[in-house]
């Protein structure tokens, strides 16, 4: 029983997490410190998914190699992202 | 769900971990189309992105993650052989994945109406691409939960079948794994 309650609560703060995270993604956003604020967006975004995999995906205990399999993802999206948003050039 | 730290078995079918690393590597593939397409127009991208509602974004974000929460709550119920909450719990995710579809249907439409469609710029051809192909995910989704939850409903899901159940929530665990990274990239990220 108490399990359960361990489980739910630990769902429970996950979703809290993943509203939290995304509110502070829009926030950062409108900073004005572009490099900075794509810097908190992305890492934002990276934790999200890192909550997703671990705790609704239940990789948390499983073979490392499925977990870094699934974190790479996320991972090199921000990257790429990330690469293009410093190389960014002003042509319009 | 464990706290040891013995290593677990994964949760679902092995097939359905293969199918999302599939739809992960297309996903991935369009992600990074759109970041190099950004690097090389960004005043243009960042003109377009202008043009999208970031409230509108982050209300998507939350009815997404709210319906993980709740399909990653009907798993944990059904372990607990209380399959009809958990096909309460799926019903309501359902519910939460319906406020998405409306929502953007909503600006589908709202962009349609401005002209702002698949031909107005190389911003706006990939976000009607990309968030088209992830929308058709969302309600094929839908789908999946539905039959969950009337399977769940009629205590379909024994001990021994659990991994369909858990490997259909998987699926929509996936669908929003996607989209964490793609609200960034289409909405915030100017």
């Amino acid at each position: 029983m108490r399990k359960y309650f361990d489980t739910r609560r630990r769902l429970t703060l996950s979703w809290i997490a993943l509203a939290v995270l995304s509110i502070i993604t829009v926030s950062a956003g409108e900073l004005e410190l572009r490099l900075l604020a794509g810097a908190i967006v992305l890492i934002a975004g990276f934790c999200k998914a890192w909550i997703i995999i671990d705790q609704f995906m239940e990789l948390r205990q499983v073979k490392l190699r499925w977990r870094l399999l699934m974190l790479g993802w996320p991972l090199v999206m921000a990257l790429c992202i990330g690469i293009g948003m410093i190389n960014r050039l002003p042509t319009d | 769900m464990r706290h040891n730290s013995t290593t677990q078995p994964l949760p679902g079918d092995l097939a359905m971990w293969f199918f999302i690393l599939a739809e992960l590597a297309v996903f991935g593939l369009m992600i990074m189309g759109f970041a190099v397409a950004e690097a090389l127009q960004a005043d243009s991208f960042r003109k377009s992105r202008d043009l999208l509602d970031t409230s509108t974004g982050l209300t998507l974000t939350l009815s997404l993650l709210t319906s993980g929460f709740l399909a990653a709550l009907a798993v944990d119920r059904a372990r607990h052989q209380q399959q009809k909450i958990s096909a309460a719990l799926l019903a309501s995710a359902m519910v939460s994945a319906w406020v998405y579809v409306y929502i953007k249907l909503t600006e589908y439409n709202h962009l349609a109406e401005q002209g702002l469609d698949i031909e107005y710029d190389r911003f706006f051809t990939l976000y009607w691409i990309v968030s088209v192909f992830h929308f058709l995910h969302v309600l094929l989704g839908i789908v999946i939960l539905a039959f969950m939850a009337v399977r769940c409903w009629y205590h379909s899901y024994s001990s021994d079948r659990l991994h369909n159940l858990e490997s259909g929530v998987l699926y929509w665990h996936m669908v929003d794994l996607v989209w964490v990274m793609l609200f960034p990239l289409i909405y915030v990220l100017n």
